[in-house]
């Protein structure tokens, strides 16, 4: 069965920030990714923002004021990448 | 003649002290303005380039803060003892980082340095009156609420570095509450290692407190504040793989430390503001994610 795309993100965030003490399936979907939620800093969320680039093709773009929206927690992060990538593949939409 | 009781000494001598400083409000608003011009001629005027207008900019606020704080020593408003850190810094550009107890702090840093570039709330960088001269003297604008803003503002901090500027960052990313520390954010220590240049970390205590979030600048305390700077430990980014989260943990380690410890005896007010161990471990001492980039 194909891993959903919470679950890889899941696993990118840990990977990428090398979260040594933090399993992938213990991290909830709707808990914030900063602060209070898995502590994330703001150096994570750019070297997040670079690997989700790089994983997805979705870049974000600075000084977007819905930057803090998207990487509120996970699922607010596939759905911005979801979004992200339904625009490539309906160019002039 | 019966003497006066100490009560009432102190309560004189605070009083004299709060109307030295409404005498030195009053003259500082009456010249800040030319200062302001000062600097507003200086930021447009000659040196089209930027290095070379920050420089100046940086020049004449030191000169600026270091004349501020005679003459606050003069009217026995506040001490400020920051040449003793000196001899410990290291010859070229580095990142400095404060706990920050008080609004007085960025000053003491820029005289002791001699200038250094800072980073500023966006509210602030953005004012209208002051946009321009900030921009002109190297400060870098912040963040604000865009997680992935941060970017932007390291690898400005870096380009300054490079071109031979320090840069002074406070990690808690506000004034600290009193008697202990906030957690640190991890940009200070980012910018060092992409910039790999050292980490300086500079112990800044004022006895009896002033300008502090709770002490404000009209109930001046007696005796006169001392704002005393103490240099902790310089730290190579190398000694950690130029790994920012474990640069982190040593510096924040050791300012919880010198909180729970406090300074060597002799210093003024020693103990004053210390930490209790227990409030030091419920605001995070060994608080860190177990997490390592080193293989």
């Amino acid at each position: 069965m194909e891993e959903s795309l919470e679950d890889r993100l899941k696993t990118l965030i840990v990977e990428t920030l090398a979260l040594e003490d933090v399993d992938p399936a213990s991290i909830q979907t709707d808990a914030p990714l900063f602060g209070e939620g898995l502590g994330l800093d703001s150096i994570d969320a750019l070297e997040l923002a670079l690997a989700i680039h790089t994983s997805f093709g979705v870049k974000t773009r600075e000084n977007d004021e819905r930057n803090r929206e998207y990487y509120h927690s996970v699922r607010s992060l596939c759905e911005f990448i979801r979004a992200e990538q339904a625009k490539v593949a309906a160019p002039g939409t | 003649m019966s003497s006066l009781t100490p009560s009432v000494t102190h309560g004189i001598l605070k009083f004299a002290r709060t109307v030295r400083v409404y005498f030195f409000m009053g003259v500082y608003t009456a010249i800040s303005p030319i200062g302001y011009l000062l600097l507003a001629i200086l930021s447009r005027v000659g040196k089209a380039d930027p290095v070379a207008r920050a420089r100046r900019m940086q020049r004449v606020t030191t000169t600026a803060y270091r004349f501020m704080h005679r003459w606050l020593h003069w009217v026995r408003i506040a001490h400020f003892d920051y040449r003793g850190v000196l001899p410990g810094l290291p010859a070229g550009p580095c990142v400095v980082v404060a706990n920050h107890p008080t609004i007085m702090d960025i000053s003491a840093i820029t005289a002791l340095l001699g200038g250094g570039c800072t980073v500023a709330k966006p509210s602030l960088y953005r004012r209208r009156m002051l946009h321009r001269l900030l921009e002109a003297s190297g400060t870098i604008e912040g963040p604000g609420p865009d997680p992935v803003a941060a970017g932007r503002v390291v690898d400005s901090a870096v380009r300054w570095i490079q071109q031979g500027f320090s840069l002074i960052l406070f990690p808690e990313g506000t004034r600290s509450p009193p008697g202990r520390l906030l957690p640190f954010g991890r940009a200070a220590f980012e910018i060092a290692c992409r910039a790999r240049v050292p980490v300086v970390s500079l112990a800044i205590r004022c006895v009896p407190m002033w300008l502090s979030k709770e002490v404000p600048l009209f109930q001046p305390p007696h005796p006169m504040p001392h704002l005393r700077l103490t240099l902790l430990a310089t730290d190579d980014p190398a000694a950690v793989q130029f790994d920012s989260h474990r640069l982190r943990e040593l510096v924040e380690g050791r300012y919880r430390s010198w909180y729970l410890l406090g300074l060597p005896s002799g210093t003024p007010g020693d103990g004053a503001d210390v930490m209790e161990p227990a409030t030091a471990a419920k605001e995070g001492v060994g608080r860190w994610r177990n997490r390592s980039k080193i293989a």
